[in-house]
């Protein structure tokens, strides 16, 4: 389990985070959702320790962050960090000689669920397949837990279509996933939990199905009462 | 399988009805295999644990069972299949009466309706087999 507890963060004189506190468990997906600037991409990253925080703390599995906790977590940011000039089997083997954990039959699947041409170069693939090759370079780690950063963002409807597919397949089975969006839409049956963040604060906590079970209501309908009513 | 879902019902409730309905219509006949949790999900683009939760709660119900490590089947229990079948028909009859009693109509007004348009149907369906 992800546990985030009260963490705040000044950007100079902005307070972004003014203490946010969720869980995210092994084997759900759990989706933080805002507008613009909430802050989503700074508590993925302070969760990376690539951000530092003021106050709070983040717990992986019950422990502090150290160096050793990056072994099974993994980060996909929303733009590819690979060199441009790189082909896809070359930022493969990049991976593969950087991280241990790096699961080369995996990447393989995924290179053909993806129907990615290896021998493209990252500078010369679609945004679609730029996001898709992205998301190879990070889910080809043998790690316990995935953070992605929008990966639905700016992407045309079939490339969407095919990162939704991952989300049902074995290569994201039990593992624990965080996924930041502003557009709910397409993944709402795909989510197993909600964190709704407004003004740096989280607003709403929830399970998806629990919401429908007990209120009758869809994620969009208790996104419009919390941001609107 | 295709699901139009509703975003407002619980997600497994809606796959547990589908079912229902294709047990209830011999589209799934007893004994059959059903999908694995993922590949359902994968089919109807919905969360694994989403799926899981639905085949607990069919597996509850008695709907479909598992025998050591194979694929799960639909029941052959004769009286299980008989209570999904009145179960569809009882509630198709529920929201029927609800919405004609809304509009009061005499009963029995409504049963030559019903008549006339069950024997129209079947006429229908049988010039079609016809083709």
């Amino acid at each position: 389990m992800i546990e985030v507890n009260n963490i705040t963060k000044k950007f100079g004189r902005k307070q972004v985070l003014k203490g946010v506190t969720f869980t995210a468990e092994k084997g759900e997906i759990t989706c933080l959702i805002g507008i613009n600037g909430v802050g989503k991409t700074t508590i993925l990253n302070a969760i990376m320790a690539l951000t530092p925080i003021k106050k709070g703390e983040i717990l992986i599995d019950g422990e502090k962050l150290k160096p050793k906790t990056f072994n099974h977590i993994t980060f996909i940011p929303d733009a590819i960090t690979v060199l441009p000039q790189m082909t896809i089997t070359e930022s493969m083997q990049f991976m593969k000689d950087y991280y241990t954990t790096w699961n080369e039959e995996r990447a393989q699947e995924l290179l053909s669920f993806f129907k990615l041409n290896p021998e493209d170069k990252i500078a010369s693939l679609s945004k679609g397949n730029t996001a898709k090759a992205n998301l190879l370079l990070g889910l080809a780690l043998d790690v316990d837990y995935i953070l992605m950063d929008e990966p639905f963002s700016g992407i045309d409807m079939f490339s969407r279509e095919q990162i939704a597919n991952v989300f049902t397949s074995h290569l994201i089975e039990d593992r624990g996933v965080i996924i930041t969006t502003h557009e709910i839409g397409d993944i709402e049956h795909l989510i197993d939990k909600v964190v709704l963040l407004d003004d740096g604060v989280v607003k709403k906590h929830f399970y998806t199905e629990e919401v429908r079970e007990a209120e009758g209501k869809s994620v969009i309908d208790v996104m419009r009462e919390e941001y609107q009513g | 399988m295709k699901i139009n879902f509703n975003r407002r019902e619980p997600v497994y409730v809606q796959v547990v009805r589908h079912f229902k309905q294709q047990i209830a219509m011999n589209m799934l006949e007893p004994g059959q295999e059903i999908p694995s949790r993922r590949e359902l999900a994968g089919e109807l683009k919905i969360n694994p644990n989403t799926v899981q939760r639905a085949y607990k709660e069919m597996e509850e119900q008695g709907l479909i069972y598992t025998e050591r490590n194979l694929p799960s089947k639909i029941t052959r229990n004769e009286q299980v299949l008989q209570v999904v079948r009145e179960e569809l028909i009882m509630d198709a009859v529920d929201q029927f009466v609800t919405t004609v009693q809304s509009v009061q109509v005499p009963l029995d007004e409504i049963v030559t309706i019903i008549k006339e348009k069950y024997e129209q149907t079947n006429a229908d369906k049988g010039e079609e087999d016809h083709d």
